[in-house]
């Protein structure tokens, strides 16, 4: 086998290249020319049922990746003991703290950020996939078709919208033919309910598909969450459990004696964890070599989405997808998604990438998307966008899930490389952690579920979905939530405020703009980010100008102008 | 529900002179969404509002406060920090719903006055891609931030687009300290008014860069730099001109949209070129009768005088609507101009004369503005020695020329001829 690979390395990436097993992966060492060889490289050492593949070919003139991380140490953490931490405030970090919350067990999550759901997921379409897609067998099948099931309960325990759509994928008729029997065989696999659907069928669920289709397939347990909104939710519920959020703290070391960690440096101090978890995204791999469990890599794969204007969002019902024959095609598979609030998600795409931090766009990836979809759905066009953004997934050479206890560090629990179906998958990859952790725990104490576990968390009012009458009356006992400040989502100062005395405790612009939308309208925050501001502002009393719009040094506003004298100038909000 | 005769959405320039001219004959409400009356000019302290208007050049604030001293004089009720969240045609009214901290409210009123405004252009619909950091903002929020809130949005700017209130705001942050590095501007032609041009820029020394846009943002947490290019007639990119500006803030003047969002909930129908909707010159919808809109909410103004006078417009027939059936004469623009607004014209209403504001989609030099009956006669001409995009021209026309004919066709030709 790694004859086989070497000589692959040597005639593709070049003579330094070599490859070593180590434990029972296999490690790629040397230096290439080129990311796509790299990629080729991680994909073809992949195929040889290694535990992993460790790519450390290094792209030849390559400066160092960016790390956004918090620019400040104090000593906030040092020499804090906790039974559990909990690395990565994403779905799953939030969704497994939220899980091992209902044990009488400390938990601790640190995350880089100055928030949760900062970066994959707050940057996805917030799918709930049927579960299709994944082959037969893998992780990603069992834990997607799985968590879409637990998504039910979770939607009602948390209070976050849950859209159950169903997704509808349409051919024209000799793609359909080949493919149908596979399909039918993989749903059957999967444990996934499929109907195919003639040209009036796909006409009944979604109306303005293009009509030049023939039919389609229906895969009726899709659905759609806000993730970020359902990331936030997860994490509310486990700090009103107990769990503690590190914000703004970077693991930047971790400790081993005798294959056990025994200790986590941050910028924030020394944590001594009894267990650690690993959910940390992008970084998974790098936190697993820092604690001296290396076998996976992650690649970085970009997904960039364009978001149309909500008053267009009506042509579209629920999930639709129109693929493409073409298999060379760089903006491989990707749809069109009616998302909560009711626009129109084109995308995304898939891009491999070095940096696991890159949000750039471009144009012509969000042009070919949009002319790529606009086969599915006649009716969109690029001058109904209003904005676009990037995300990146945790891709390993595996294409899967891991989701164990490491074998070489007795109380490091992994739950990495979680890429799509990744917001879908989490209740069930939580689940499983929460027994994997239990299991890890229990042998430095005992582990008991507490007497009083609160497992339902309320999202606060959201006026705008109220009645008329029910809306009046939240008014008449708060004023606040008649005091429209962003006016393309319609949001209130009311429910500006609620966001910041939330559970976590936030301070920045886009951590209120994932809790209640203000500025993903269509004048993307031209009107209300000073007001925004300025609510921050009063309720942190702190100076206008310390207010970020994502933590860290992403400071708003420059110096002041000059002082005013009469108050007549300044806008009440 | 209480019911007026009028009711008049927003409380900036045109709704104020729409409000005074409708309550002189019909029970008006105001209706503004924020705090203060005066809109957009509460922020816009710099000079030269009201030359036509009141003779003198005014700031934005002392140009508002002379209205707001008007509509104290007058019969109007008026409620401040409520924002419409509904508004419902019924058979001969509509009713119109309101949120604001006292709850929930819900009016009946004969006519509605549009004067809503408009938004700005953002970065990503003129597809600036790259990093996503702090420090990027349209002039608008950026002059807010300035003249408002009183903080510099930052210390070295980069401008794109030469709109007027970019041109404005690289006079203000020079003054306030800031450095600002250049203003570029992806057309041939600057899109501000000329006298702005003079007063802005090269008063202070600002570099103007034509057919040149930004094209990358560089920075993880703060705007770090930002990619210029120059760009051809087609707007494509003309590889090998990119240069990096170091800049930590970038501020877009690059258009703005009436907003009509209200409008689009009734169904009106709106004239892709002014992005406002189809009106008479009665400033009324041509297809949901009893919806009037003024300002820029109809269509993008160059000087707030001409937004008070829409205003004054739509107010005062807003006030007399009554609903009776329209023969509406169409107006063909061609090609050369951008837009006309009005699109029609209904020979019954009262007024003696026909207001026009036109613009040109380019410069010309030496050129008659012509205007022709069903029968090909030409009822009106003008000479222009120069007509700019960014100058709107108001022509002034006897209605009678209109008489008995189902369309008028404007065109521009050469001035030289001797008609």
């Amino acid at each position: 086998m790694k004859r086989k690979i070497d000589i692959y390395l040597k005639k593709n990436i070049g003579k330094s290249a070599t490859s070593s097993e180590y434990r029972k992966s296999i490690l790629l060492e040397g230096e290439a020319d080129s990311w796509s060889k790299i990629i080729s490289a991680g994909k073809y050492a992949a195929k040889f049922g290694y535990k992993g593949v460790i790519n450390k070919i290094s792209l030849k003139g390559f400066s160092e990746d960016y790390i956004s991380k918090p620019d400040f140490t104090d000593g906030k953490f040092n020499n804090y003991n906790t039974d559990v931490l909990i690395i990565g405030g994403g779905i799953i970090g939030c969704s497994i703290a939220r899980e091992l919350s209902k044990y009488n067990i400390n938990i601790l999550l640190i995350d880089k950020e100055s928030d949760v759901a900062y970066h994959t997921s707050s940057r996805n379409d917030g799918m709930i996939h049927p579960g299709l897609v994944p082959k037969p067998g893998t992780k990603k099948a069992v834990y997607n078709v799985r968590g879409n099931y637990l998504w039910e309960k979770i939607s009602e325990e948390l209070d976050i919208e849950l859209h159950r759509t169903g997704s509808v994928i349409t051919y024209d008729k000799k793609f359909l033919n080949i493919i149908k029997p596979f399909l039918k065989m993989r749903a059957d696999k999967n444990g996934v309910p499929i109907e195919f659907l003639n040209k009036d069928e796909v006409l009944k669920y979604e109306p303005f598909s293009s009509d030049d289709i023939v039919g389609g397939i229906r895969l009726p347990t899709a659905g759609i969450v806000s993730p970020y909104k359902a990331t936030v939710a997860y994490a509310e519920n486990a700090a009103v459990n107990g769990v503690v959020f590190g914000f703004n703290t970077f693991a930047e070391k971790i400790n081993t004696v005798n294959g056990e960690i025994i200790s986590v440096e941050t910028n924030r101090g020394k944590i001594l964890p009894k267990t650690v978890i690993n959910a940390a995204g992008v970084y998974s791999d790098i936190i697993a070599q820092m604690a001296g469990d290396m076998f996976f890599s992650i690649h970085p794969r970009k997904g960039q989405i364009a978001i149309l204007d909500k008053k267009y969002g009506n042509s579209l019902y629920s999930i639709l997808s129109r693929p493409n024959l073409n298999f060379h095609s760089d903006t491989k598979g990707g749809g069109l998604v009616k998302t909560v609030e009711g626009n129109i998600l084109v995308g995304p795409s898939a891009e491999e990438i070095p940096y696991r931090e890159d949000y750039s766009t471009d144009y012509k990836t969000i042009i070919s998307m949009i002319s790529k979809h606009e086969k599915a759905l006649n009716r969109i066009n690029k001058n109904q966008i209003i904005t676009y953004f990037s995300g990146i997934r945790a891709a390993n050479y595996e294409e899967d899930f891991i989701i164990e206890k490491s074998d070489y560090i007795k109380n490091l629990i992994h739950a990495a490389g979680i890429q799509s179906p990744g917001i879908a998958s989490a209740p069930a990859v939580s689940e499983e952690i929460e027994k994997l952790t239990v299991e890890v725990l229990s042998v430095y104490k005992e582990v008991k579920r507490k007497d009083k576990w609160i497992n339902r968390r309320f999202s606060s009012p959201q006026p705008l979905k109220l009645s008329i009458k029910d809306r009046g009356n939240l008014i008449l006992k708060n004023p606040d939530y008649g005091k429209i400040i962003c006016r393309c989502e319609e949001i209130s100062r009311g429910e500006i405020i609620d966001a910041l005395k939330s559970p976590l405790e936030i301070s920045d612009l886009d951590s209120v703009k994932r809790r209640t939308r203000t500025g993903m309208g269509r004048c993307q925050g031209g009107f209300c980010t000073p007001l925004v501001m300025q609510i921050i502002s009063e309720f942190k009393n702190e100076p206008l100008n310390s207010v970020t719009k994502k933590g860290h040094t992403s400071f708003i506003l420059g110096e002041k102008t000059k002082e005013f004298t009469g108050d007549d100038l300044n806008e009440k909000v | 529900m209480k019911k007026y005769d009028v009711i008049v959405v927003g409380g900036g320039p045109a709704g104020l002179a729409a409000a005074i001219s409708s309550s002189e004959n019909a029970k008006t409400l105001l209706i503004e969404r924020e705090h203060r009356l005066g809109g957009i000019l509460k922020q816009c302290i710099h000079d030269g509002f009201g030359i036509i208007k009141f003779g003198e050049k005014l700031s934005g604030p002392e140009y508002a406060e002379k209205y707001k001293d008007m509509v104290k004089g007058k019969n109007i009720d008026i409620i401040t920090d409520s924002f419409i969240t509904d508004i419902k045609k019924n058979d001969k009214t509509f009713s119109v719903t309101v949120v604001n901290s006292s709850g929930i409210s819900q009016y009946e009123t004969y006519s509605v006055v549009l004067a809503t405004g408009c938004r700005e252009r953002t970065a990503k619909q003129v597809f600036i891609n790259g990093e996503r950091p702090a420090g990027i903002y349209t002039a608008g929020t950026a002059q807010y931030f300035t003249n408002i809130l009183g903080y510099l949005p930052g210390k070295d700017c980069v401008i794109l687009g030469s709109g007027d209130i970019g041109l404005i705001m690289a006079r203000r942050l020079t003054l306030e300290g800031a450095n600002v590095k250049g203003v570029f501007e992806a057309k041939s032609e600057p899109s501000g008014l000329m006298r702005n041009i003079v007063q802005c820029l090269e008063d202070y020394d600002i570099p103007l860069e034509l057919s040149t846009t930004v094209s990358r943002v560089f920075g993880k947490e703060r705007v770090e730099a930002v990619e210029t290019v120059r760009v051809d007639k087609n707007m494509n990119y003309i590889p090998g001109t990119e240069k990096v500006v170091k800049a930590d803030t970038l501020i877009l003047s690059v258009g703005l949209i009436p907003e009509n969002e209200i409008a689009e909930k009734l169904g009106i129908s709106t004239d892709i070129k002014t992005k406002g909707p189809f009106v008479d010159n009665s400033l009324m919808s041509v297809n949901v009768p009893g919806i009037f809109c003024c300002g820029n909410a109809l269509h993008v103004n160059d000087l707030v005088d001409y937004v008070s006078e829409s205003g004054e417009t739509a107010g005062k027939n807003a006030a007399l609507y009554k609903n009776t059936n329209r023969k509406l004469t169409k107006i063909i623009i061609s090609d050369e101009f951008m837009y006309c607004v009005p699109q029609y014209i209904n020979y019954e209403t009262d007024e003696k004369n026909i207001i026009f504001y036109i613009r040109v989609k380019n410069n010309c030099n030496n050129v008659r503005i012509i205007i022709k009956n069903e029968r090909d006669e030409i009822v009106y001409s003008r000479k222009y020695i120069i007509m700019r995009p960014p100058e709107m021209e108001r022509l002034v026309i006897n209605k009678e020329l209109f008489k008995n004919t189902s369309f008028i066709n404007i065109s521009l030709e050469n001035g030289d001829d001797n008609i």
